[in-house]
């Protein structure tokens, strides 16, 4: 029920949680624009509760001008980014009231997982999904068993993305070497792989599906290329 | 030390301040002393994941202070230890920098600037340049390299090891948030395997036998009597900085031979003006690139030739003229024209200062 | 006596005589000290760490490796050093400013971390090198350079109650102790037992030792004397204040 691009009938919640440099925040975006389509509200929750300036801020009017709900601060609501206490937006830890479908980018490594418990409602949503993004361009997620051990580390866990890349430099060889490691990681988890994620030109290259059989999903790239 | 940390080359994405604790890591950097602060404190959130499963130890101390005078402790130990900070915190460890100074003690820190003077911004400066340089009540005995991307934080955090240990000079690698932050593909690599070898260290205290019965005691201070005895130690310290300003220095010119116009920065801003230069000179624009690498010592000699062959120059920094004053002084007297681009706390572009150099070459 | 008791072994002959003041507390001290160092055979893997003010003239004292370090800070060169090689026996030498005012921080978190070092602490109940100043633990209407008209409590607080402080924030397993240069076996026994709670792993040892300072009391030989041993105890109670469980017997 949660490949992309398919309709369905009760309200999508996700959460995209990834080590840094994993790309979930690119995932988490392209997600919730996909859902603009399916012409119900969306909101996208900046849950970086440790250094919320380095995530959604920069991009959030332009994702809102393209039809998604932002909750993430704005340059203007606080002082200090990093240095204060004024970390979890109050809309943030209310979202599930929101109508339609909510998409959670989970920041701080995949530590910041635990955030989610900060959510009112979440542990009893029935539609809840945690996704992991992998990047195995990272060496703290390289291997299989990396993987593994990072996976039965947390909570909760419903299925993995691969998104592995090298920046500028990805060829589909890379993306195909992530998904060969991504899936067998998630058949030892007995964890889906729901995609393989890659931007539009390496996508284009990859096919409909990656050499594993995994759906390859083009990302279009919104996250600010210079910086983070 | 046990097992490699990396086994063969590999490429790799990460934000820079994890590349640092790799770094450290690959350099057998036996244990980390720190104090949290923005932005370095994934230096610490990845050392501290990576540590103990290659029996490396960590100390979260209760300032900065502590962080600076436990890594004088390790050192003395004769370990290869390392702290990390970022702009109050660069402040506050300037008093255990000028101890490690003074008793020549292979001290190594990561800087990861942050907008100042006082708390400023978490996010991003070169506002730690003379601090770093020349801080403390000395004279700046240090060696200092500033970074522009993921693979020199890698290739210099593992290098400032090997200089630390080798002069004994405290040695510092310089990067900044946007460093720390960004994200960006490298190659990792065990220095073994490319040949690099890192000094080895030495005990200053706890080494084998009895003091006063197999061998000397060590008396370690920083503490002089009378003018002489310290100026007669500080001459000492100052002709052996001096000695191996020329070994130590380092840099990176691109275009610099024929250029009517040289723009000089240093770390992430000198990727900006990398571009510019580039860009500039496929539309046929004779500007030239330098980049100071070693911010201390400077090398002084190659800047002033190039310098000198241009005859004007744009010093682009996000502070408001720190690079601009050592430069000054490494080109006393010499008759380029000197034409400042600073914002204090601010990134540049390739595109402004492509702009700048248009209006002063046409 | 009629003549000069040994010198501790671990004392280094080279250095001596010291430099300290006649009538000072800080020889007695570190005769206690090396004589504790002797009798636990550490003059091999101790690290003696002296801080700035008095203590500083400790630098060449001990045939023992040693850190001379800045105001306040030699309690995190000494942590520094242990948590790089536990193997060793750290000291952190310091003064009642250096521990309680300027290092006060160090001396705190290094006693909450349960670091296992041993800190003793000269109190003279002033600055004895700056040219006396007033100190944490300068009396109530003691004249110092800085009290000139006598410590007032109102303005500036009461003396520092160093060892209670420590004994409070230290877990089970730590030492902390009150002695005094005019008791030297017992002095001595206390830091027999603040370096075997450190050798044995145990945690935090801590020491504050009453000194005397008559160069800035400006006192003689019997108004030092009565100074230490009737004033200062007035605030500050002589004894073991908190022992290892098994250690079992507590003052002799």
């Amino acid at each position: 029920m949660f490949f992309w691009g398919a309709r369905r009938i009760t309200r999508v919640v996700e959460a995209y949680v990834g080590e840094y440099a994993s790309g979930k925040s690119e995932v988490a975006v392209n997600r919730a624009l996909e859902m603009v389509a399916w012409d119900e509200p969306v909101t996208l929750v900046d849950l970086d509760l440790v250094e919320p300036c380095y995530t959604l801020r920069p991009i959030k009017k332009e994702l809102q001008a393209l039809g998604v709900d932002v909750i993430a601060w704005e340059t203007g609501d606080s002082i200090g980014w990093g240095e204060t206490g004024n970390i979890l937006k109050a809309e943030a830890k209310w979202a599930l009231r929101r109508p339609g479908n909510i998409v959670f980018d989970v920041g701080y490594g995949v530590d910041g997982a635990k955030s989610l418990n900060l959510v009112e409602g979440l542990a009893g949503e029935p539609s809840f999904k945690v996704i992991i993004v992998i990047n195995i361009s990272r060496p703290m997620t390289a291997g299989v068993d990396d993987i593994v051990a990072l996976v039965k580390g947390l909570d909760k866990v419903d299925g993995l993305i691969n998104n592995t890349h090298l920046g500028d430099e990805t060829t589909p060889e890379v993306v195909q070497e992530g998904a060969r490691v991504v899936t067998s990681a998630a058949r030892k988890l007995g964890l889906p792989v729901i995609a393989t994620t890659a931007v539009k030109e390496i996508a284009a290259q990859l096919g409909s599906y990656d050499a594993e059989g995994n759906l390859v999903r083009p990302l279009k790239r919104y996250m600010p290329r210079s910086f983070w | 030390m046990a097992e490699k940390v990396i086994a063969g080359e590999k490429r790799v994405f990460m934000t820079g301040n994890e590349v640092v604790a790799w770094a450290a890591l690959a350099a057998g950097a036996e244990i980390m002393y720190g104090y949290p602060i923005t932005p370095q404190n994934e230096i610490m959130h990845y050392w501290t994941r990576l540590a103990p499963k290659y029996n490396r130890k960590f100390l979260q101390t209760e300032d900065e202070l502590s962080a600076g005078f436990t890594t004088v402790g390790g050192v003395m130990a004769g370990k290869r230890a390392f702290t990390a900070t970022a702009g109050p915190g660069n402040t506050l460890m300037q008093e255990p920098i000028s101890m490690a100074e003074a008793m020549r003690l292979p001290f190594v820190a990561m800087i990861i600037q942050r907008g100042g003077p006082s708390t400023g911004t978490v996010i991003y400066s070169q506002q730690e340049v003379m601090m770093t340089v020349l801080g403390g009540n000395g004279e700046g005995l240090r060696i200092v390299y500033s970074t522009a991307n993921h693979q020199e934080l890698f290739d210099y955090s593992i290098k400032a090891f090997d200089t630390a240990w080798k002069y004994r000079f405290p040695t510092f690698v310089l990067a900044d948030g946007y460093q720390g932050k960004m994200r960006e593909p490298l190659t990792i690599y065990d220095p073994d395997d490319r040949g690099i070898k890192i000094s080895d260290t030495e005990p200053y205290v706890g080494r084998p036998g009895t003091p006063g019965v197999d061998r000397p005691p060590g008396h370690y201070r920083n503490t002089y009597n009378v003018e002489e005895e310290l100026y007669e130690v500080l001459q000492d310290h100052i002709k052996d900085f001096e000695s191996i300003a020329d070994e130590v220095s380092e840099y990176e010119s691109m275009a610099s031979d024929d250029a009517e116009l040289l723009v000089v920065a240093h770390g992430v801003v000198a990727r900006a003006a990398k571009q510019a230069t580039e860009a500039l000179r496929q539309q046929g624009l004779k500007v030239g690139y330098f980049r100071p690498i070693t911010l201390r010592p400077l090398p002084s000699t190659p800047l002033r030739e190039a310098v000198n062959r241009a005859g004007r120059m744009l010093v682009v920094e996000s502070a408001y003229g720190q690079l601009g004053r050592l430069l000054k002084e490494a080109l006393y007297g010499a008759t380029a024209e000197f034409i400042p681009y600073y914002k204090p706390g601010v990134g540049f572009t390739p595109e402004e200062i492509m702009a700048r150099c248009r209006e002063l070459i046409t | 006596m009629a003549e000069k008791p040994a010198m501790p072994a671990s004392w280094r002959v080279e250095s001596k005589p010291h430099k300290f003041c006649p009538g000072c507390g800080h020889g007695i001290a570190l005769r206690a000290l090396g004589q504790a160092i002797d009798e636990l055979g550490i003059q091999d893997r101790t690290v003696f760490g002296c801080d700035i003010g008095c203590s500083l003239l400790a630098w060449d004292f001990f045939n023992v490796d040693t850190i001379q370090t800045h105001h306040g800070r030699t309690t995190p060169v000494m942590v520094g050093v242990k948590r790089a090689n536990p193997d060793l026996i750290c000291i952190a030498y310091m003064g009642d400013g250096g521990g309680y005012a300027i290092g006060a921080q160090h001396l705190v978190n290094a006693a909450s971390r349960n670091d296992k070092i041993t800190a003793i602490l000269i109190n003279n109940t002033q600055y004895a090198m700056t040219g006396g100043q007033m100190a944490p633990t300068t009396m109530p209407g003691q004249k110092t350079e800085t009290t000139p008209y006598g410590r007032d409590p109102e303005l500036t607080g009461l003396p520092a109650q160093g060892p209670e402080m420590i004994a409070t924030i230290t877990p089970e397993g730590a030492y902390v102790a009150r002695g005094t240069v005019s008791k030297l076996r017992q002095l001595k026994k206390m830091m027999v037992r603040a370096l075997k709670c450190q050798m044995e792993g145990r945690g935090f040892s801590f020491i504050e030792v009453l000194s005397t300072c008559p160069t800035n009391w400006r006192t003689n030989a019997r108004e030092t004397w009565s100074f230490l041993e009737e004033k200062m105890p007035q605030y500050f109670q002589i004894g073991e204040i908190k022992i290892p469980v098994s250690e079992g017997d507590a003052d002799e």
